[in-house]
């Protein structure tokens, strides 16, 4: 564990460099810009706040700033055995489907190290979360007051419906399936999973995130995580990156080796 | 409450062409003049896109042989027909018919699945009865400013899929092939588009190999280029003027996402110092001439098919892109390809697409039942 916790103060401080590097002057491209002074959470003209990018200024994104649910409260969450057990295992044994290029919904969107860009289109009355990294994919949030379908077809993003609470956006999310993990720790979920989170722009360049996890599958009771704060990363523009292609595990991936081909079983 | 159908929508029920074609033709893996019919009981379903299979085991002497049988379209095909993942519980008896695999390992394609039991048809391959789908109607919707909206009036949604041809082939050129592009008869080859010589022997070899060695089936790489627009789960634009760009969003293939600029900026690619690397998508500038958006794109990689059918391309290539919206149901596309690397001139290929009102892309992945 020990060992476990300096490589996560290591990735932290990595993150930390690799932020502060791609805000040095003279780079080219996204991110390059000045930090952008701490400014007011920028509003719609209805008051509302803006969580993505503000019309008229260049775009950017959020960084990553959730890696683990249980930060800080591991000993508070309410695993049933089994779970605490699989949770126990993936502290060693990270081989996690995000790392094998799937879809990963949740919390586990705002991990992945390029990360996200919140696309708000007012007049469908809803907002795309799109992954920068990973799977180069994206999720649909609901804000058009609309309720959860009947017989939802389990998926790796679910189904996102958002609704205003204050300044804060409440998002819940059913219809998850378990091809993939919550947060990059592996904390466990089933498909019996609803994620409730909650969004907050506090200033300019600050989001604050919190999950409640309500997983009868997976734990005794209903769960919520501390807050974790996300970065605002002016200019910061999705590209392309395509995980197949780039993943540096390609060989975890069946299908990217050179003996596999469509003949093979499960294999198209 | 989930779907919100536009004025004038009506439900249009196909009546043939491609309703299913998820990934590799049935060629690619099943020997079509190898039929063959089993019966055992259900083990198990492995309920995934691009196939949902159903495991069985086959009695027979000295031991029971488990038999893996392939379904064609995945989870969404089989939903709309009614399936589910408990549509077949473990112990069932079933029949199956379908064709072996090329391997000679024991698989099978399940063009029909009956419970023995009950006799009733639980799959019928691509001749069961698709579903109707949703067709608009009415005049292009329009921005305020007048030009054309790519994408939903407000609060509608929608997406563009069924496009009217699912491969590539030089315009006024008609040339026999399924719905993935395989062609009847190699010997027409030579007529699908300008090949240079290599690119004919390539496209040649990746005709008479059932387009086996397709990346986008063997290891999920996007389908770049036009291709995207002849995927059978569609794609969504979304028109953001505020930020001078377009967002494409890809119902299948791996739920991909890019950009289009308008404002003459291009797509940026991978971070950390090779953003000039050539891309599956290509760096993208849009335009509007009239009522026509016109993408102009280059700069693309090798590492995909650019054509379902397996037409080559190299990294020269340079695509200008045409999209109307004749109506509100209607997108004519007309792609003019230059790729000195592969093709004798440039060429052109057209076909439509059409709006899907008041549904989302069918949500597909490809790298959904890789481990």
């Amino acid at each position: 564990m020990i060992a476990r916790g300096l490589a996560l103060l290591l990735a932290i401080g990595l993150l930390t460099v690799s932020a502060q590097a791609q805000q040095a002057p003279g780079g080219a491209g996204r991110g390059a810009g000045p930090a952008a002074p701490a400014a007011a959470t920028p509003r719609w003209p209805d008051g509302k706040p803006i969580l993505g990018s503000v019309p008229g200024q260049p775009v950017g994104g959020w960084g990553a700033g959730v890696t683990s649910l249980p930060r800080g409260k591991l000993k508070e969450i309410p695993f049933q055995p089994w779970a605490r057990a699989v949770y126990d295992m993936r502290q060693i044994d990270q081989f996690e489907p995000h790392t094998r290029c799937k879809a990963s919904g949740g919390s586990r969107q705002f991990s992945t190290p390029y990360g996200t860009e919140f696309v708000e289109v007012p007049e469908l009355q809803r907002m795309y979360i799109m992954d920068n990294g990973g799977p180069n994919s994206y999720r649909i949030i609901y804000l058009d007051g609309r309720s959860f379908p009947e017989n939802l077809m389990p998926t790796n993003y679910g189904y996102s419906i958002g609704r205003w609470e204050g300044d804060t956006l409440v998002v819940e999310t059913r219809g998850l399936n378990e091809k993939f993990w919550m947060d990059r720790d592996g904390t466990p979920h089933t498909a019996q999973l609803k994620v409730i989170e909650r969004l907050t722009r506090t200033d300019f360049n600050t989001l604050r995130y919190q999950a409640t996890i309500d997983d009868p599958g997976a734990y005794t009771r209903p769960w919520t995580t501390n807050d974790f704060l996300l970065r605002w990363r002016p200019g910061d523009e999705l590209f392309e990156y395509i995980c197949q292609q780039f993943n540096q595990g390609p060989e975890l991936m069946l299908g990217s080796q050179e003996d596999v081909d469509n003949t093979r079983f499960f294999v198209p | 409450m989930r779907s919100f159908v536009g004025a004038g929508a009506v439900w249009l029920a196909l009546a043939s062409g491609p309703a299913t074609h998820a990934q590799h033709t049935l060629a690619a893996k099943f020997d079509v003049t190898k039929p063959l019919t089993l019966t055992g009981t259900v083990t198990q379903i492995d309920w995934a896109n691009p196939y949902v299979h159903v495991l069985m085991k086959v009695p027979g002497q000295p031991l029971p042989t488990l038999w893996a049988v392939e379904l064609e379209g995945g989870t969404i095909h089989l939903t709309n027909n009614g399936w589910n993942e408990s549509s077949l519980p473990p112990g069932e008896m079933i029949r199956v018919e379908g064709f072996a695999a090329r391997d000679g390992s024991k698989q099978v394609s399940g063009k029909s699945l009956v419970v023995t039991r009950t006799g009733r048809s639980v799959y019928v391959g691509t001749n069961g009865t698709p579903r109707p789908r949703p067709a608009a109607s009415g005049p292009t919707p329009r921005w305020p400013d007048g030009r054309p909206r790519l994408g939903p009036p407000p609060g509608q949604t929608g997406y563009w899929g069924y496009p009217s041809r699912t491969s590539l082939v030089e315009d006024g050129v008609s040339v026999p092939m399924d719905a993935y592009g395989l062609l009847n008869n190699v010997a027409d080859a030579r007529r699908v588009a300008p090949l240079q010589p290599w690119a004919l022997a390539l496209y040649q070899l990746r005709q008479r190999t059932f387009l086996q060695r397709d990346p986008m089936l063997l290891a999920c790489k996007p389908p770049g280029g036009p291709r995207q627009f002849q995927q059978i789960h569609g794609f969504q634009f979304v028109e953001q003027p505020d930020f001078k760009r377009v967002f494409v969003l890809l119902g299948g293939g791996n739920r991909n996402r890019r950009i289009i600029y308008t404002d003459g900026r291009k797509h940026l690619g991978q971070l950390q110092g090779n953003d000039d690397n050539p891309l599956f998508y290509g760096l993208a500038v849009g335009r509007w001439d009239g009522d026509t958006f016109v993408v102009d794109l280059r700069q693309f990689n090798e590492e995909f098919w650019f054509d379902n059918g397996g037409l080559p391309h190299t990294e020269q290539l340079q695509m200008i892109e045409r999209f109307t919206r004749v109506d509100m149901a209607t997108m004519r596309y007309e792609v003019t390809i230059n790729d000195p690397g592969a093709y004798t001139r440039p060429w052109r290929s057209s076909w439509t697409l059409n709006w899907v009102p008041g549904e989302e892309t069918p949500y597909f992945l490809c790298q959904d039942n890789r481990p």
